[in-house]
């Protein structure tokens, strides 16, 4: 791999200004480092004329956007209402999610707030809360509310799915496993079978997942397009880990079609592509959205790898959007930002330290990988012992791991092979196109 | 299943079974800067940048509900933004609240979209701010993970802090405290005071006028006349009016040192008596209506330019001074209360501020007393000067009085001389 942009300022970027300025939270104190260049990569300007577009926002004609002013209204009039509360909070949730705008978490959880301060607060209010809890990622947090809620309403369905995912995010298979059965018994086969197939999909159990997959595929025609679309992302992820890249592949494009444009398949289908030396192909599926992080790291990924001239510029554009995620202290990015030191920018040692926090908070097959992958880089097998021994104990499989393993495990007694060992992983999980 | 339950299924997994992978954007932020201006240590020069996208949700900027935000747009709404963001942010030294100045609207990019960016001035109006303290309270009600990006550069220090609705307050020391120079900026607002006072210097004018000339009795007069005017001079009560004409003339003072020293009593008892209130009430130990102490100031002004018309006081002016300097005194401490004082600079305000009401008026003495000794002896200084002149501020004095006692508004009187 061409490596023209190996280690240049980058190794200044974290350590300096915003690690020291989240310890100091929220003390103001002289720093005497230069932090200038921190807000604002180009200087205010006052737009050419009035009808310049600045911004794009959800526009009225978007029914959704209706729909939450009919439910803020409802809301303002009633606000001693928990009900209407939790409504638009609801509303709020699952537009950001299928809109990947995190903005709407911070706006569900300001309506659901007040209600949080009860002394006991409503069932639903509390899963809202931890719902939000967990797609930022604190893992922990919503995992207690969680048992919390389950204590109060032992059989509550989405309490047991949401506590079952983050059983599975965090590794806790055993847990995971448990809920999947409360699942099948409380809320029917439907969705115990697709936590049980996603829990089998984590612990090498491939065939079986697939096997329960292809049962809820077809849900009927009067199912919304989001259910099988996601079963549709769920068997792809579980294709990909067993190695079969054609069925993967139609997975996702089938996944696709039923919500195009979904945030969170791009991104995943965008990252398989680039695995599969089909960079060209991820650049075409997220040239569109690069507003959205996630497609953006897809796209810088890619054209570092085709080793494109606009590489370059688009770096210093996503560094900036890390930088910026790292000044309000964000850690929910911190598996992407890691892969993307490692592949992109070549600092292994960075990505390493970046990895084992993430594996504080999550440990799906994408926190093990990069895991790994940073350890083999940086010639350091013992760091990856904790991952190791995760997967031992979850038989997790996948063939963008399985070789990674063999390969740390053989290091382990003689060090003198890691080098090639690393580099051959690497060009295996992000082969150059040509 | 039905469609019902199909529904029901959607939305668990919409809520529950959010996507492992982290979210396209980053949340709300808002990035802050503030500097301080080597002209000036009151000001602090402020940018706040504020996502597009959160002011539409918090204000609604998108007002054709098309779903593109223009500058027009934006510009159109420039008041209401910054009346919005401003009220939720407060930049305080030393623990007093700067005011405030939007100075500019521009627009910036960062790396989630387009910021409107709101230019202003943080005036720490009264003290040189020694320790900067940010509140800030944007979008506290709207989105508990909104972050405000604080940066601080003061000289070449730079300081950051990430501020949230959780964590809404950050001090910064950014200097020793300079007690040194706010005294010195409370000396200029006790000049300004004085001399921007225009009560105070026509009641200290109408004192002074009569200073370098002497009073000559007309007419012997009977006992009892004399008794009650000794009475009411020793008392420095407003005389009884009389319909009588004037019984004294005016001569002009042979020498210059027994006016001046006249002058010196004058100011001397003035300066005596308002310090002791001025403290009194900054101090927290006297406090009385503002109503009262300003007609009881516009009464003293009354007083002191009767007393030239109808002479009841001549050789102890500086009793009216000293009588009147009490109320003055209260009028002061106003005014001061009004700059806001830091908490931990009250001697220096207190003592600047006095110094320079002092320094006000001296000033104002030395420039009347040559003038007034070189003309004394004419008919200008006498009669339009000290009559008329008297008159006109009684007919002043009177108009404040009225105003200021009953809290009305004479028509066309505050249009002629400010209150």
């Amino acid at each position: 791999m061409n490596d023209t942009h190996e280690g240049t300022v980058d190794e200044v970027r974290r350590s300096s200004c915003c690690v020291v300025l989240r310890l100091f939270f929220p003390l103001l104190f002289m720093l005497p480092i230069p932090l200038a260049a921190q807000t604002a990569r180009d200087a205010p300007y006052i737009p050419a004329n009035d009808s310049v577009v600045l911004q794009l926002v959800p526009p009225r004609t978007d029914p959704r956007v209706r729909q939450f002013d009919q439910l803020r209204s409802d809301f303002s009039a009633h606000p001693q209402d928990a009900t209407k509360a939790v409504l638009l909070a609801t509303a709020y949730v699952d537009y950001g999610r299928s809109t990947g705008d995190a903005r709407y978490l911070g706006r569900a959880m300001a309506v659901i707030q007040p209600f949080m301060a009860l002394p006991t607060p409503p069932v639903p209010v509390m899963l809202i809360h931890a719902t939000i809890q967990q797609s930022r990622h604190f893992f922990q947090a919503s995992r207690d509310e969680l048992t919390q809620i389950l204590k109060r309403d032992p059989g509550n369905v989405q309490a047991l799915l949401t506590l079952a995912t983050v059983a599975m995010v965090q590794g806790d298979h055993a847990l995971a496993n448990r809920l999947c059965v409360d699942l099948t018994n409380n809320a029917g086969n439907f969705m115990g079978m697709i936590c049980s197939a996603s829990l089998r999909s984590l612990s090498g159990q491939g065939a079986q997942a697939d096997a329960l997959f292809s049962y809820v595929e077809n849900p009927g025609p009067k199912a919304p397009p989001a259910i099988p679309a996601w079963i549709e992302g769920l068997m792809a992820d579980n294709a990909a880990r067993m190695g079969l890249a054609d069925q993967a592949d139609a997975h996702f494009k089938k996944a696709l079609q039923l919500t195009p444009g979904d945030n969170f398949l791009l991104a995943d289908y965008g990252e398989f592509l680039i695995d599969h030396v089909r960079a060209k192909e991820a650049i075409d599926l997220v040239g569109g959205d690069t507003q959205s992080d996630t497609s953006f790291l897809v796209l810088v990924t890619a054209e570092k790898a085709l080793d494109l001239p606009k590489a370059k510029a688009d770096m210093a554009e996503m560094d900036a959007r890390f930088r910026s995620m790292d000044q309000r202290g964000d850690h929910v990015f911190m598996r992407e930002e890691a892969s993307y030191l490692l592949h992109v920018e070549h600092d292994p040692k960075a990505a390493l330290d970046l990895a084992k926090q993430n594996w504080r908070v999550q440990r799906a097959p994408k926190d093990v990988r990069v895991y790994l992958e940073a350890a083999l880089a940086t010639n350091d097998p013992a760091a990856a012992k904790p991952a190791l021994d995760f997967i031992d104990s979850t038989h997790l499989k996948d063939v963008t791991i399985d070789p990674l393993v063999a390969q740390l495990r053989a290091a382990q007694p003689d060090r003198s092979a890691l080098n090639v060992s690393a580099s051959a992983s690497r060009s295996f999980s992000r082969g150059s196109d040509r | 299943m039905n469609l019902q339950r199909w529904l029901y299924a959607l939305f668990v997994i919409a809520i529950g079974f959010s996507p492992l992978s982290a979210y396209a954007h980053k949340e709300s932020d808002a990035y802050l800067t503030l500097r301080t201006d080597t002209a000036n240590d009151h000001v602090m020069h402020g940018q706040w940048d504020i996502a597009l996208r959160d002011l539409d949700y918090a204000i609604g900027l998108d007002s054709r509900h098309d779903g593109a935000i223009t500058w027009g747009e934006v510009k159109a709404q420039r008041k209401v933004i910054e009346d919005y963001a401003l009220s939720r942010l407060e930049v305080k030294g030393d623990g007093l609240t700067c005011a405030m100045q939007p100075t500019g609207q521009k627009i910036d990019e960062h790396t989630d979209g387009a910021y409107a960016v709101i230019l202003f001035d943080a005036v720490c109006d009264k003290n040189i701010p020694s320790k900067l303290t940010v509140v800030y309270r944007l979008m506290y009600d709207l989105d508990p993970y909104h972050r405000g990006i604080v940066t601080i550069h003061a000289g070449d220090k730079i300081a950051g802090a990430v501020l949230g609705p959780s964590d809404p307050v950050a001090s910064l020391n950014l200097r020793e405290p300079d007690r040194w120079g706010e005294f010195k900026s409370f000396v200029t607002d006790g000049i300004w005071h004085i001399w921007t006072g225009i009560d105070h210097i026509l009641f200290l004018l109408s004192l002074l006028l009569p200073a370098v000339l002497i009073r000559r009795r007309l007419q012997p007069r009977g006992d009892g006349w004399r008794a009650s005017a000794v009475l009411a001079e020793t008392s420095g009560a407003l005389m009884a009016l009389t319909a009588q004409p004037p019984q004294y003339r005016w001569e002009a003072s042979p020498r210059f040192w027994p006016a001046c020293l006249d002058v010196i009593k004058v100011v001397s008892a003035f300066s005596l008596s308002h310090s002791v209130t001025l403290s009194l009430a900054v101090l927290g130990i006297v406090h009385l209506p503002d109503r009262l102490v300003e007609s009881g100031i516009a009464l003293s002004v009354m007083v002191a330019a009767l007393n030239n018309i109808y002479p009841v006081v001549h050789k102890r002016v500086w009793l009216i001074a000293f009588a009147f300097g009490f109320i003055h005194g209260l009028g002061f401490a106003s005014a001061l209360a009004g700059l806001q004082l830091p908490a931990g600079a009250m001697a220096a305000s207190l003592g600047g501020f006095s110094v320079g009401v002092e320094i006000g008026q001296e000033a104002i003495v030395l420039a009347f007393l040559p003038l007034a000794y070189m003309l004394r002896k004419t008919w200008f200084y006498q009669v339009v000067l000290l009559r008329w002149g008297s008159l006109l501020i009684i007919a002043l004095a009177t108009g404040w009085l009225v105003q200021r006692a009953f809290n009305i508004l004479i028509p066309g009187f505050s249009a002629i001389i400010p209150n």
